[in-house]
């Protein structure tokens, strides 16, 4: 079996004053080339797994393991070959998308041409060009929603964390996103994606691991876990039966 | 270098963008340097040029009556009157018009005060040279007794002030009074060929006083609203900034920025002194134009302009370590706020106390005991302390060395305090 690119023992996180655990106990393996959907309700603990995983929180047990050594010891590493879009627009409403992208590439050690020319290819790639240099807070959610992609690919990760990426965004601009990172993907990334479209997580996921309560409580591929589960005709049977119909606050 | 150069460059940006924010950190604190300068020049001018409205009533209509009445007309703490409505106040009419707040202070000279002080002499001078006294002299001065009427809802230091110099000038004329007395007394008794004692109350006018500011400044220096609003409100405005840092870090805390550059190769201490920079440099600004008012705008009100002492580089060493103390502290505050409201609510709060504490709005001489140990870990303290050394004592650059490592020092604290802040957050 190939070497996994990332790979969690027994993970756990109690926020402090919590009374419970966010996560309990969490374990997975992603392979290297594989795009990995982290499923599961409100409050199942997707964000705090993706926030200890690319380092700004520290897990209160367990152990991560980046291509086999502890993140821990190489987080610097870990971080100059990971990108991170977070569930929120995180860009500086005033600045331009061409301004915020020079930003956040300078950020990753990109400068000077390579880092105007990068910029200029990927607002090239979403459609963005025309709108280069219009200020962020002047964009439809959609737009922003890419730039707020860009800023995360613009040096090339080996390995992309995607918080709920095509949130709140009409369905031309969620399948420009999807098929830009079906592209990414081809040519070598690995992706940790994290979605309430469950259809959409269906066809672009390799494995699918469905959270709740902290804990991973069914992984696979989409077509085994729908197999799997009892009457199930597609992925949101499958996680209806795992999680309940119960509302989640 | 380049991720930092990023950084001042994108700070520098959105600042720049923000031009209603950028307008509220230069135009406010000039504002309100001009404003409290000119309302507390306007205070001491309504003392020193128009006075304090006063009543008189002469009930005595003799020399202690009219040199008291005539020494009132001609002082400047006083707004003189001796009458109420077009008549003549009486005591009765000066205690109610008092009461209404109508006059500030009614001096009331009681009848037949000259005669009694003249009684009260003739008796001192029987008594001494083996004359006869004449009956109850003694008895009739020691009762005279002039009565002040005080507006309760006057202020009590500027009541002090008018009352005690009211108390000194009565002195003197009762003083007077019984010099002239005495002198003609014994000019009386002393038998014919001795010299008679003249102008007696004059020759004992033998102490002057002068008075000079204990100022190293070449050609002195003169203490006015100016000279001592200026710098205290600069350094007030220069904290201001504190609202402005903390709505930055918030803002990139709310919006996710924060968040995705914890995930990037980029360390907090870079982050942190990229802004520091920005806003330290943005406060730097802030001071010279306050500085420029100073100098060339408040003549244009016509004020004094203020001057800068003999230390320019001392001037400019105290703002930049203010400003680093001042944004320094909104990146903690910022850092340890949970929400946008309550960080612009203790920013805003925490600057207040400070410079109460720190002596802007009253100084720390006027202050309780513990107040003042108090103010004395007040960073805006250790500011005007170094900015009082150099426009009011005349002091050079060395002088400033202790309130600006002070300043610099506690600037450290505030940033390792956020730093341990956010590694907390991290674990918690």
């Amino acid at each position: 079996m190939e070497d996994p690119i990332i790979e969690v023992n027994n993970l756990k996180k109690t926020y402090a004053g919590a009374l419970e655990p966010s996560l309990n106990g969490v374990s997975l393996k992603v392979k290297k080339g594989e795009v990995y959907g982290l499923l599961g309700p409100n409050g199942a603990g997707k964000t705090t797994l993706i926030s200890i995983l690319c380092g700004v929180v520290s897990p209160s047990a367990g152990s991560i393991l980046y291509h086999n050594l502890p993140v821990t010891d190489n987080l610097q590493q870990l971080k100059q070959e990971i990108g991170v879009v977070p569930q929120d627009i995180a860009l500086y409403p005033t600045l331009t998308a061409r301004e915020n992208l020079e930003f956040y590439g300078a950020m990753y050690g990109i400068h000077g041409e390579e880092l105007r020319s990068v910029i200029r290819s990927w607002l090239d790639k979403f459609e963005l060009s025309h709108a280069a240099d219009r200020r962020i807070d002047k964009f439809s959610g959609g737009m922003k929603r890419r730039v707020n992609l860009i800023a995360s690919i613009m040096h090339n990760p080996k390995l992309l964390f995607l918080d709920e990426p095509t949130v709140g965004v009409d369905v031309q601009s969620r399948t420009k996103i999807i098929e830009q990172l079906t592209e990414l993907n081809k040519n070598g990334m690995t992706i940790i994606y994290t979605s309430h479209h469950l259809a959409e997580a269906e066809h672009f996921c390799d494995t699918i691991g469905i959270m709740d309560a902290g804990k991973i409580i069914a992984n696979g591929a989409p077509a085994e876990l729908i197999g799997q589960t009892a009457d199930a005709r597609d992925l949101e049977d499958v996680f209806l039966a795992l999680t309940n119909r119960k509302l989640r606050d | 270098m380049k991720k930092f150069l990023a950084i001042i460059i994108k700070e520098t940006r959105m600042l720049l963008r923000d031009k209603i924010g950028l307008s509220i950190l230069f135009i406010m604190p000039l504002v309100l340097i001009v404003v409290m300068t000119v309302i507390q020049d306007a205070a001491f001018h309504s003392i020193s040029e128009e006075g304090v409205p006063l009543l008189f009533v002469d009930n005595d209509q003799d020399s202690l009556g009219i040199s008291i009445g005539n020494g009132l007309r001609k002082s400047p703490l006083c707004s003189f009157s001796d009458h109420i409505n077009g008549k003549r106040a009486t005591a009765e009419t000066a205690k109610k018009a008092v009461s209404e707040g109508k006059f500030m202070i009614a001096v009331i000279v009681p009848e037949n005060a000259t005669k009694r002080i003249r009684a009260s002499v003739e008796d001192l001078v029987g008594e001494t040279m083996g004359v006869e006294a004449k009956e109850n002299a003694r008895a009739a001065a020691d009762s005279v007794e002039i009565i002040l009427y005080i507006d309760p809802v006057a202020k009590h230091s500027i009541v002090a002030t008018v009352t005690s110099n009211l108390h000194e000038f009565i002195a003197a004329m009762k003083t007077k009074l019984m010099f002239e007395t005495f002198s003609a007394q014994i000019g009386e008794i002393v038998p014919d060929g001795v010299s008679k004692p003249a102008n007696a109350y004059e020759k004992t006018q033998i102490i002057s006083y002068k008075q000079e500011y204990a100022s190293k400044l070449e050609g002195g220096v003169i203490p006015n609203a100016v000279q001592h609003n200026v710098p205290a409100w600069t350094i007030f405005g220069i904290f201001f900034i504190v609202v402005s840092v903390v709505g930055n870090v918030m803002k990139e805390k709310k919006d996710g920025s924060a968040f995705r550059l914890h995930t990037m190769p980029t360390s907090y201490s870079q982050l942190i002194t990229g802004k520091l920079v920005v806003y330290v440099t943005v406060c730097t600004l802030q001071f010279f134009a306050m500085m420029l008012v100073g100098v060339y705008f408040m003549p244009v009100l016509g004020l004094p302009s203020l001057d800068l002492g003999d230390s320019y580089s001392g001037l400019l060493f105290l703002g930049i370590a203010t400003a680093f103390a001042a944004t320094s502290f909104g990146i903690l505050i910022g850092t340890v706020a949970q929400s946008e409201q309550q960080g612009a609510i203790l920013g805003s709060l925490s600057v207040l106390l400070l410079s109460a504490l720190g002596g802007i709005w009253v100084p720390t001489y006027v202050m309780p005991g513990v107040m003042r140990t108090i103010s004395e870990f007040s960073p805006m303290s250790w500011s005007m302390d170094g900015f009082y050394k150099l426009l009011f004592r005349g002091e050079g650059f060395f002088s400033t060395f202790v309130p600006g490592l002070k300043l610099l020092a506690i600037s450290c604290i505030f940033l390792l305090g956020a730093s341990l802040f956010n590694r907390y957050k991290k674990r918690a």
